[in-house]
């Protein structure tokens, strides 16, 4: 232990660790100041952890264990759904919020797990709205925004693509011929598609037919049950919308029953309209 | 050179007027060609484990031109090709959304010539359609990076348009949550993305940031980028700087290859010692930092050491010190002595302010303040021909007509490409070396 001109006691022999100043009988400064490497005068200041503190890994835990998934109610046991892919982490917190008809079971609140320190803040609050908005690059893909209450004059539409594994099952049983070897997709992100202008086509896009949907279900993943112009969504003069299925190959649902082809259904905030294989598609209004 | 393949270097002028209180070093630190993983990091100190994940935008905005998604899709199969045999790797893609594309589970490879192929296979599926929520792509990338234990984590985020789709505050807040997580070198294809997210994003998390003007430079970009982060050994290095009592650390700045700023970045790590994060080391680096420190001035004839710059490995907690710098102080009354200014202090001074004259003058120039753009512009001229900062110059020089590069005399152009400005804004931290 040396002793500093100030009266520090110090454990570095060539400067104090308090203050700084030389410690007599160290080495002279007539060298350049820089020194390369370890000198072997110096020492550290001490360091809280040491060596062989665990290094960070920080892996997050698989968070809410046991909680419902807000898709198809299953428990979960991981990022993942088990059972329908759903994930927990990117999930909106939009989706989490809104009560789905399908599922009877309190959907969780999103929350990011447990070791992380980011949790994204309400939709409903941070969506810079406008119509600056929409006049951006990115809007030449299809428009897509969290529903949620939000105070504007007019309603704003959405609907929200995804795969519905009560809907497939209910498909399977139905023994349809070919239905038996189709797969549930694994993983299916979650598409939302805003409804805007007079009508949107779902369906698959076909060049050789001229065809683009607004709402293009093609994929990945394809659920091969859907035609390519399967249904239409109409706005109505006073601002809400209808589904018509003018004619499909596997017809489409509404909230579980099918509708009659080519006729306009009106559509309500929560309705899932089903089709093909698995697709959902939720609407919701805000 | 150590034990550690790690040299630190410390260049300044030591001496300081009587009452004299900022100390401005240099610290150059370079690694050798043969460091290699610590024995704390590995096994009989292989090579560190690593794990990478390239994050694609897949917008809607991807789709024009066509060229666009498809050549990113080209630069992601060019980067799986580069990952080497064992690393950990995945692949995501993020519109207003994120989603794990391969693998499909979300979780994370080990990369041989068979999961390459599927991987790649993964990645030609690919469509465009959605808007932009980087701060999405980045916490799945934390989430996937997080449930596996490697040393070296490192991303490639590549967008061609704004953070659209969430605020300012999600993507920042998003950021924070990667900090300590993993590295990322952000690219902007096109013109329609904004320089200083993706430069926010980068610096924050260690990473690079250019443009890609043209899709078609993306496959060889993303093949030397992977090829770079292939070539880290060594993970988490921080310099840890020590001070006296009553001292203060004014900035801490790497200043070479790119300017950036460190100083916000200090993590407490023991008395009077914060750590600043370099992130990985590569054999063969060298990389420049200016510190300054604001001591309490001590008597004539004095010598003081302002501060102890050690190089440590393993994160805020480790303690594995690699080298070490001491920047002293020490009063004269002397003035040939105190008043001569180090000469690569004074270099990298003006590099920086060559980095923040471009930055401030094209943002005049945005906000249409035509006199603070031409001023501020003019001064960077005059600053990148001092400094023989020929890149940075000819980049300028396709903004404004220079008429006289010694005086910093120019013209702001009435006609500017979009790509010649972004270009000028992303590479303004790029420095030139300072000769010892």
């Amino acid at each position: 232990m040396a002793v500093c001109p100030n009266g520090h006691d110090s454990a570095s022999e060539d400067f104090c660790d308090i203050c700084g100043m030389r410690i007599d009988g160290a080495r002279s400064a007539t060298g350049p100041s820089g020194t390369t490497g370890m000198p072997s005068y110096g020492s550290l200041p001490p360091v809280p952890g040491g060596p062989g503190a665990p290094g960070g890994s920080g892996a997050p835990g698989p968070g809410q264990a046991g909680d419902p998934c807000p898709r198809c109610g299953t428990a979960r046991s991981g990022q993942f759904c088990e059972s329908c892919g759903f994930n927990f982490g990117t999930a909106p917190p939009a989706w989490a919020s809104t009560p789905l008809p399908s599922s009877s079971a309190p959907a969780p609140p999103y929350s990011a797990p447990p070791s992380a320190p980011y949790a994204p803040p309400p939709a409903s609050s941070s969506w810079p709205p406008g119509p600056a908005h929409s006049a951006a690059p990115d809007s030449s893909g299809p428009l897509t925004r969290p529903p949620g209450p939000r105070p504007s004059p007019l309603d704003t539409w959405t609907a929200v693509v995804s795969a519905d594994h009560d809907y497939y099952e209910i498909v399977r049983a139905a023994g349809s011929p070919d239905s038996s070897d189709l797969p549930f997709p694994a993983y299916c992100a979650e598409r939302r598609f805003r409804l805007t202008g007079g009508q949107m086509q779902i369906g698959r896009r076909s060049v050789s037919r001229g065809l683009d949907p607004e709402i293009d279900l093609t994929g990945p993943p394809a659920d091969p049950g859907i035609s390519r112009l399967h249904a239409v969504l109409i706005a109505t003069p006073d601002g809400s919308w209808t589904v018509l299925d003018p004619g499909s190959a596997n017809g489409t649902l509404l909230n579980g029953r099918e509708i009659p082809t080519g006729s306009q259904v009106p559509l309500h905030d929560g309705d899932r309209i089903n089709l093909g294989a698995w697709t959902a598609i939720t609407v919701y209004r805000s | 050179m150590t034990d550690s393949g790690f040299t630190v270097d410390v260049d300044q002028n030591q001496y300081l007027p009587e009452g004299g209180r900022d100390v401005s070093a240099i610290v150059t630190v370079a690694s050798g060609p043969g460091v290699a993983a610590l024995p704390g990091g590995g096994p009989g100190g292989a090579a560190a484990s690593s794990a990478e994940i390239i994050i694609i935008d897949c917008s809607g905005s991807m789709e024009y031109p066509h060229t666009k998604i498809a050549e990113a899709r080209a630069a992601t199969a060019a980067a799986v090709d580069v990952v080497r045999d064992g690393v950990l790797f995945a692949v995501i893609a993020g519109t207003n959304l994120a989603w794990p594309v391969f693998p499909a589970d979300g979780s994370m490879a080990r990369a041989d010539a068979s999961s390459r192929a599927l991987a790649k296979q993964a990645v030609a599926g690919l469509r465009a359609g959605g808007g932009t929520a980087i701060g999405q792509w980045l916490e799945l990338a934390r989430q996937t990076f997080g449930r596996y234990p490697a040393e070296l984590r490192h991303a490639i985020l590549l967008t061609d348009g704004k953070n659209q789709h969430e605020t300012p505050e999600q993507l920042a807040a998003a950021v924070r949550g990667c900090e300590t997580v993993f590295s990322c070198d952000c690219r902007g294809v096109g013109t329609d993305w904004e320089v200083k997210e993706l430069r926010t994003i980068s610096t924050a998390l260690l990473g690079t940031v250019d443009i890609v003007p043209d899709p078609s430079g993306l496959a060889a970009d993303f093949a030397a980028m992977m090829e770079n982060a292939m070539g880290k050994q060594v993970a988490d290095v921080a310099l840890r700087v020590w001070t006296p009592q009553h001292a203060t650390v004014k900035f801490v700045k790497q200043v070479a290859p790119t300017v950036e700023d460190l100083t916000g970045r200090r993590t407490p790590s023991g008395p009077q010692a914060g750590d600043y994060p370099t992130g990985a080391w590569g054999p063969g680096e060298s990389r420049d930092y200016h510190v300054g420190v604001e001591v309490t001035p001590a008597g004539l004839g004095q010598e003081m050491l302002a501060a102890r710059v050690s190089l440590v490995a393993g994160g805020p907690s480790g303690a594995e010190v690699l080298g070490q710098g001491l920047v002293r102080a020490i009063w004269t009354d002397d003035e040939a002595l105190s008043t001569k200014l180090n000469s690569r202090v004074a270099h990298y001074t003006g590099q920086a302010e060559l980095a923040a004259a471009i930055q401030d003058g094209l943002e005049a120039r945005k906000q249409g303040d035509e006199e603070t753009a031409t001023a501020k512009l003019g001064r960077a001229v005059a600053l990148a021909h001092q400094s023989g900062n020929e890149d940075t110059a000819k980049l300028l020089a396709k903004v404004v007509d220079v008429v006289n590069p010694e005086t910093g005399t120019v013209r702001l152009k009435k006609q500017v490409e979009d790509a010649d400005e972004m270009a000028l804004d992303t590479r303004s931290t790029k420095t030139v070396r300072a000769r010892k």
